[in-house]
């Protein structure tokens, strides 16, 4: 019996113009394109799981297709659902490694500068090639010692200070990867009078849907909703996330495509520039010195997706000595755990060539992303400095930042 | 979020609309559900390509007053001849600034091929499909040689060389038909099949091997003058590559416009983009507006399905959503609906009037006239029949044209939507 609620595939007219704005399909014809990996064969998939087609293990799940469907058929939501559903379950280390990255930011975060320099040595990166196919021309990324959560324990009094608190979902980036841009993130919004408390949090699951753990990723979803609600407790207090994806992940992934009740929360939830900028609207904006710098934007199609550009422009407009360029609107495409995979790593290299070369071709001081996966590819490929729009805020507050720590 | 001009509908109304106040220093946004209907077009924008029965024009100007005249609801009758001339030539000027060069033949229509081999009306062209080269050469009975790309499905050459042999004005002429090749190399697969329009426009760009594929034409043309092939000899570097084949060949070639995705509609939407974006204007793509309030006779704010929680605010809003097919207008059993304001649409109650039986009927279908009923400023009413001062609508959501059977289609969009800039600039 065919599940007859799942049919949102059938609102496609086959226009095609999904795959004219695919970026993978745009650098190999191996790919056939969203529209025949995702609605063209799940009619066919849902007769017979066996008539899957393998090809579309390469879709990197950036929603761009979504956001040119004239139709609103949730094409990356079809084509994520099918390679869970419908693939064979093989279990791969490498994947799990890559996904799960609560367990291994622990890990990392534990070992600290002795995991940094063993995954920058070369042997090490030719090893985990040749037995993870983790490709050995990415670099992984740096982890910090401890976690974000357990630095904030020291500065907690001091945030209990002010009148208006919002609760900041950090995601794993700056809990086990970048400890400063949650200092940032703390700097500027006390900057602005208004203070943070944490939630226990869970990875948010993008990674985890990627990689087609959608059973853990719902797991996850289900103590992250749970354990917001009691932050929030029933006030009408804001929950802010800087990141991107985690932002699109409680947002719209739990409710689309891991069908998870959100109403008690989905409203609270805001990305970091969104909130920003509505503080800015309201005439709280902090104090800010001149930068004096050139900066190229990159909106990560994540942030694209949910409309959160405006925000971050608009945010970034109101800093007085920056010159802002923006990239035209392209895939980096790293797309999360997608380019750091043997199989896939050419591909994320042609995908990212164009916006590679505008970048350089701009020459700006610095690159403005709101994405971490993003700020790792072009840091990978260009020779600047790639920053969060919080942390280009957190420079201009003063000059240096206030000291949080009592 | 707050911006003196919020428009809702990115396609080419929208577009002309959002530049033409862009320019003139007002700070825009155009909020786009999902890409445009230029995606599906032939590229060419049409005036008025035939009188009612199918007689065709020639002249749309010298008809103009007579046809407003005899269609006083029509849009065209809101603002008359000299806005439409205005807005058609600054259309043209606008996409020119971007590198894209229109065609028109002064003040006459022109004809260009179509996939299947017959000859439509069009104001506007790009040059690629439609010159003054070419339209000399036809004169003189040429050869003519259509020529597609081995294993390319949309596209097939002996039909629309059958079907140009049928029109009188080229039974003199000798037609042949070929399919060059594309080296394996370009695509790395071992057949074609797969290709659209997109992917060979994407191989064109790269600029490469262009000199070998001259050879292919010129084998296939043998003693033709002119040249057809389809629309894909690139999206962003067109112009150098025709150029480049034209050169190398000999020939006068033209592209013949394709199915979706097409790709002579793309190359005008990143020109009207392009020059949107360098204006300052702000485009969301990939989001829909789900409602908006009205207080006072006016727009007070809008809400989108990403944002529900987030007011956006205008001074002037302009409705530039389309037809039914992008949800402009949305058609229940008995009774069509504009959803974002729920202004009254004009449409007949049974609904068994709404269609023609006959789908190639010459009057077209009743439906198509349906749409969202303006004063001459272009305001809409409410449901209660007020007009609402700060909203104005333009393009194929207008009621009383009929694009198809008219050949009204571009025309109604590129005007209404400069009509609809000139009166925000009036007002502020």
């Amino acid at each position: 019996m065919i599940n007859l609620e799942n049919i949102s595939f059938d609102h496609c007219i086959k226009c095609t113009v999904c795959t004219a704005y695919c970026p993978v399909a745009r650098v190999t014809h191996l790919y056939p394109g969203p529209k025949q990996s995702g609605p063209d064969t799940e009619r066919l998939r849902i007769k017979n799981p066996n008539l899957l087609d393998e090809s579309l293990k390469y879709c990197n799940n950036c929603k761009r297709c979504e956001i040119a469907c004239p139709s609103d058929v949730k094409i990356a939501d079809i084509i994520q659902n099918a390679k869970w559903k419908y693939s064979p379950k093989k279990f791969r280390l490498r994947d799990m490694l890559l996904s799960h990255t609560d367990l291994t930011g622990r890990i990392a975060t534990f070992a600290g500068p002795v995991f940094n320099f063993f995954t920058r040595l070369f042997p090490v990166k030719r090893l985990l090639d040749f037995f993870l196919n983790i490709s050995s021309k990415k670099t992984l990324p740096e982890y910090a010692r401890g976690t974000f959560h357990h630095w904030f324990n020291s500065c907690r009094s001091t945030q209990e200070d002010y009148d208006t608190r919002v609760v900041y979902f950090h995601g794993c980036y700056v809990n086990y990867n970048d400890h400063e841009l949650g200092k940032d993130v703390l700097c500027v919004l006390n900057a602005m009078n208004i203070g943070v408390t944490l939630t226990n949090e869970k990875c948010c699951g993008v990674p985890l849907i990627a990689n087609s753990f959608l059973s853990k990723a719902r797991r996850n979803a289900a103590y992250n909703i749970k354990s917001l609600e009691k932050s929030i407790g029933g006030t009408n207090r804001k929950v802010v996330v800087s990141s991107s994806s985690c932002t699109f992940a409680l947002k719209h992934e739990y409710p689309n495509l891991l069908e998870m009740d959100t109403s008690t929360i989905s409203s609270h939830i805001e990305y970091i520039t969104s909130y920003i900028c509505k503080q800015f609207l309201q005439k709280n904006i902090p104090d800010m010195k001149p930068l004096n710098l050139t900066a190229a934007y990159h909106s990560p199609c994540h942030l694209e997706r949910m409309g959160g550009v405006i925000y971050s422009v608009e945010v970034l407009k109101r800093i007085p000595g920056l010159e802002l360029k923006l990239l035209h609107s392209e895939c980096c495409g790293i797309s999360g755990t997608y380019g750091f995979k043997k199989e896939f790593e050419q591909i994320a290299q042609d995908i990212g060539n164009d916006l590679f070369r505008q970048i350089k071709s701009l020459q700006p001081d610095i690159v403005i992303t709101d994405c971490e996966t993003c700020k790792w590819q072009i840091e990978m490929n260009t020779p600047y400095e790639v920053l969060h729009p919080v942390s280009v805020i957190a420079r201009a507050l003063s000059g240096n930042k206030f000291d949080l720590t009592v | 979020m707050n911006v003196d001009c919020i428009i809702i509908g990115g396609g080419i109304s929208g577009l002309t609309c959002g530049i033409r106040c862009a320019e003139n220093g007002l700070s825009c946004a155009i909020i786009s559900a999902g890409m445009n209907a230029l995606h599906f077009s032939s590229g060419s924008i049409d005036l008025l390509g035939f009188h009612p029965g199918k007689n065709i024009v020639f002249s749309p100007f010298d008809e103009l007053n007579d046809f407003i005249h005899s269609h006083p609801r029509h849009p065209y009758s809101k603002y008359g001849r000299n806005v439409i001339e205005m807005a058609l030539s600054y259309f043209g000027d606008q996409v020119n600034l971007k590198g894209l060069e229109l065609f028109s033949n002064k003040q006459n229509n022109h004809f260009h091929v179509t996939s299947l081999g017959t000859l439509k009306p069009s104001f506007l062209s790009q040059k690629s499909v439609f010159n003054q080269h070419i339209m000399e050469a036809f004169q003189n009975n040429p050869g003519i040689a259509i020529i597609n790309m081995e294993g390319f499905r949309d596209f097939y050459p002996e039909v629309v060389a059958s079907n140009l042999k049928k029109n009188s004005l080229f039974n003199r002429c000798k037609i042949v038909t070929g399919s060059i090749q594309l080296p394996d190399s370009m695509t790395g697969l071992k057949n074609n099949c797969n290709l659209r329009s997109i992917d060979i426009s994407r191989i064109f760009d790269m600029g490469s091997h262009i000199d070998e594929i001259a050879d292919q034409i010129k084998k296939i043309a043998g003693n033709s003058k002119i040249a057809g092939i389809p629309a894909f000899l690139g999206i962003y570097n067109s112009g150098n590559i025709l150029s480049r084949l034209c050169d190398l060949t000999g020939l006068f070639i033209y592209e013949i416009p394709t199915l979706p995705p097409s790709i002579l509609g793309m190359r005008l939407d990143n020109a009207l983009k392009s020059r949107f974006a360098d204006l300052g204007g702000v485009y969301i793509a990939g989001d829909r507006v789900k409602k908006g309030y009205i207080k006072n006779n006016r727009v007070d704010y809008i809400i989108t399905q990403n944002n529900p929680d987030t007011h956006l605010t205008g001074t002037f809003y302009v409705l530039a959503t389309g037809s039914f097919f992008s949800g402009g207008m949305i058609s229940e059993s008995e009774s069509i609906k504009e959803p974002v304001f729920d202004l009254i649409v004009e449409y007949t109650k049974n609904r068994k009037t709404w269609y023609s039986h006959d789908f190639f009927h010459p009057a077209g279908h009743p439906f198509f006239n349906f749409g969202v009923n303006t004063n001459d400023q272009l305001n809409p009413f409410d449901n209660s029949g007020k007009t609402i001062k700060n909203l104005y609508c333009s393009g194929a959501i207008l009621s009383h044209y009929d694009p198809v059977t008219e050949g009204t289609g571009g025309g109604v969009a590129v005007s209404s939507g400069y009509y609809a800039a000139d009166r925000i600039l009036n007002h502020s």
